[in-house]
């Protein structure tokens, strides 16, 4: 409880100055140009550009996966832009859930123990583990489905069982690339609203990447970047279950 | 990350690609059977050939001689074995026993069969301990009586006189019962053929040479098929037979003892040679070497034994090196297979990496599966070789190419088929290193972008 109030205090996530700069040949790629905020816990926000406007290296960044040419992230109170690579694998386990595009699970495993992946990196027991991966395929709708192979189920639950699995960790923040892409209109509109759910239920602060407007529209703040800069930041207040 | 999920989840890994993983694991079994049938059938050489050695005598024992030939020319009186050398070994460093021995031709009697030559050899407690009696027990030592232990194939000598009652003519044993009826012993040999053949030449007779009744005490253990150092000859107690040939020969020469250079007889007995005992196989050679400084030639087994030693260690280096050309191409198989897997999993490990698993957890991983691959190989290896060494050992061609010498020609020692094992595994896990390390240095997020 102390650290939910302490999060509603203090950003959870701060962003400062971000540049990244790829060099192509002579010449330079920015493709993050001095970006600049900062999100609290419990929020749901939609990071919204065009393709190339650098949304995903600014999530990948946040995510630890890349490292930023100048500027600073701070996740939780914690400068992540100078971690070693062990050291933000370490900070991922520990912090961050992730849900993919193209879900990512592993093929070979059933829903269950795709679930419960992560938790083993943990080092947890499988009795436990098994036992939170369920509770999580319940909370996303596949009681039934729990025994299915990754390849055996259609994309939509796939990715609810994606999102199950970033959920299952019980992470500080979720980051959600382009989470619904690969989802024809309906499946999208109800993973979106799982997800939204979810995040009021469990307080939990998602970070998605989208270039839909109309996707972003289910946040609670919206980042447009265009050109590796922060053109506005809307903030909305959305009703449970409303306008879906 | 625990141990057994890492282990699970490795070899899970492995059975998604069944034909794969088989594959790679069958040559490593070929690489183990190779190795450890090849190491089987140096050792077993090696081990056959100590065997062989053992049977002609105790690896400690040296034989001491006489050097008959070079103080042959020279004026001065060569050395001789006497009771005062035989004290002077027995006081030296490591020696714990010494005998010598004194050989007389005999001919035993019982009935109308005669065993004729045979090799009577007077010794002390100290050799008579090292030979194993089977039937009967052994002479007694006290210089009272001469008792005999007869060599297990002695009883072959024996024939009737007549054409085709030998043995060595039959096949068949002579109906002799050493143990139960009287034998006799004659120790005037040419006496004894002199009176035979029916006089001294001018055609007197001569009055045969005495019989003495003679007890049996023993026989040497072995059937007529086991050969040992001890199979030709008769022992007994040497104090009592100095006695009785003193008794028997009175002041004649005694035959087969040397004389000096007027032509006579000295008035000791002097021994053909005399056999020591060491107590470790290691001092043999510093033993030996007091003893030729004496004055006497002296030879053991050690040398042999360290010649042949090395030898058959190197045949076991160059069989273990051909087997280990085909472990080797095995593990580049394991090398190639954990590539190929690791190109395959790219996207999962990169998946695997932006969901938080350790890098040292994926390294190991691989690691893992490879030293499985390993172990399975030298396992299923292991049994193939044991099937192999069975079939080499029980295969009659095999055993003709050893000249008919008993025994098993490839054995595995426990050491061999642990450290197989060992090898095996860790051929697996240094062949899986580098693509380990390539899957733990991938990037995750060049892997996720893998669409």
């Amino acid at each position: 409880m102390a650290e939910t109030e302490k999060g509603k205090e203090k950003p959870i996530i701060q962003v400062k100055n971000l540049y990244k700069i790829y060099r192509v040949g002579e010449s330079k790629v920015y493709a993050l140009n001095g970006v600049d905020f900062s999100l609290n816990k419990g929020e749901f926000c939609a990071v919204v550009g065009p393709s190339g406007s650098g949304k995903s290296t600014l999530l990948n960044m946040m995510a630890g996966l890349e490292k930023p040419t100048k500027g600073e992230i701070i996740i939780a109170g914690t400068h992540i832009e100078k971690m070693t690579e062990s050291q933000l694998v370490t900070f991922r386990r520990q912090n961050v859930g992730f849900i993919f595009q193209s879900y990512n699970l592993i093929k070979t495993l059933n829903a269950v123990e795709n679930v419960a992946l992560p938790l083993s990196f943990r080092g947890v027991g499988k009795k436990e583990r098994t036992e939170k991966a369920k509770q999580y395929l319940k909370l996303v709708g596949l009681e039934k489905q729990m025994d299915r192979m990754a390849n055996e189920m259609s994309g939509g639950q796939q990715q609810r069982v994606g999102i199950a699995r970033a959920l299952a960790v019980n992470p500080r923040i979720i980051f959600a690339d382009e989470p619904t892409g690969n989802l024809d209109s309906k499946t999208t509109k109800e993973v979106l609203k799982l997800m939204r759910r979810i995040v009021r239920e469990q307080n939990q602060t998602l970070i998605m990447v989208t270039h839909d407007n109309y996707l972003a529209g289910f946040a609670d703040k919206q980042i447009h970047i265009v050109d590796g800069k922060v053109m506005k930041i809307e903030e909305q207040n959305h009703d449970d279950e409303e306008e879906l | 990350m625990r141990f057994l999920d890492l282990l699970v989840m490795s070899v899970n890994n492995l059975r998604r690609r069944k034909l794969r993983t088989a594959l790679t694991v069958l040559g490593v079994v070929i690489g183990t059977a190779s190795i450890v049938v090849m190491m089987s059938l140096g050792i077993g050489m090696s081990e056959m050939q100590m065997e062989l050695m053992e049977s002609y005598g105790s690896m400690t024992a040296i034989n001491v001689y006489s050097d008959m030939y070079s103080t042959q020319n020279s004026s001065k009186e060569p050395a001789h074995l006497t009771d005062e050398t035989i004290e002077a070994i027995r006081r030296m460093d490591h020696v714990e026993g010494v005998s010598p021995l004194l050989n007389v031709n005999v001919i035993l009697k019982q009935g109308q069969y005669v065993a004729s030559y045979v090799s009577l050899v007077g010794v002390n407690q100290d050799y008579m301990k090292q030979i194993t009696v089977g039937e009967g027990t052994y002479p007694v030592m006290d210089g009272s009586e001469v008792q005999l232990l007869v060599g297990n194939w002695v009883i072959q000598n024996f024939s009737n006189g007549k054409q085709n009652s030998s043995y060595y003519e039959t096949g068949e044993l002579p109906p002799v019962d050493l143990m139960n009826d009287p034998l006799y012993i004659i120790y005037d040999v040419d006496g004894y053929y002199t009176s035979m053949n029916g006089g001294n030449g001018d055609g007197t007779p001569v009055k045969p040479p005495k019989k003495y009744l003679v007890p049996v005490a023993g026989i040497v253990e072995g059937g007529i098929e086991d050969a040992n150092q001890y199979s030709w000859s008769v022992y007994t107690d040497l104090e009592a037979l100095k006695k009785q040939l003193k008794q028997v020969f009175k002041k004649n020469p005694i035959p087969g003892q040397p004389t000096n250079k007027k032509g006579k007889p000295y008035n000791y007995f002097i021994y053909n040679n005399a056999v020591v005992y060491v107590d470790d196989i290691d001092n043999v050679k510093a033993v030996q070497e007091a003893i030729t400084d004496m004055g006497f030639q002296a030879n053991s087994n050690s040398e042999w034994m360290e010649q042949s030693k090395k030898q058959s260690q190197m045949i076991q280096m160059v069989l273990g090196g051909i087997g280990a050309v085909s472990l080797f191409v095995a593990a580049i198989g394991i090398a190639n297979t954990m590539m190929m897997s690791i190109y395959e999993r790219t996207k999962e490990i990169g998946v695997m990496k932006v969901l938080g698993c350790d890098m040292g957890n994926i390294r190991n991983m691989f690691l893992i599966e490879s030293g499985f691959i390993g172990l399975l190989g030298g396992v299923i290896g292991l049994i193939l070789s044991y099937g192999i060494s069975y079939l080499i050992n029980h295969f009659p061609v095999a055993a003709s190419m050893m000249g008919g010498m008993e025994g098993d020609i490839s054995r595995i020692p426990l050491w061999l088929s642990g450290s197989a094992l060992g090898f095996a595994v860790v051929v697996g896990m240094v062949a899986g290193f580098l693509p380990a390390i390539r899957a733990m240095k991938l990037s995750p997020l060049a892997a996720i972008r893998n669409e």
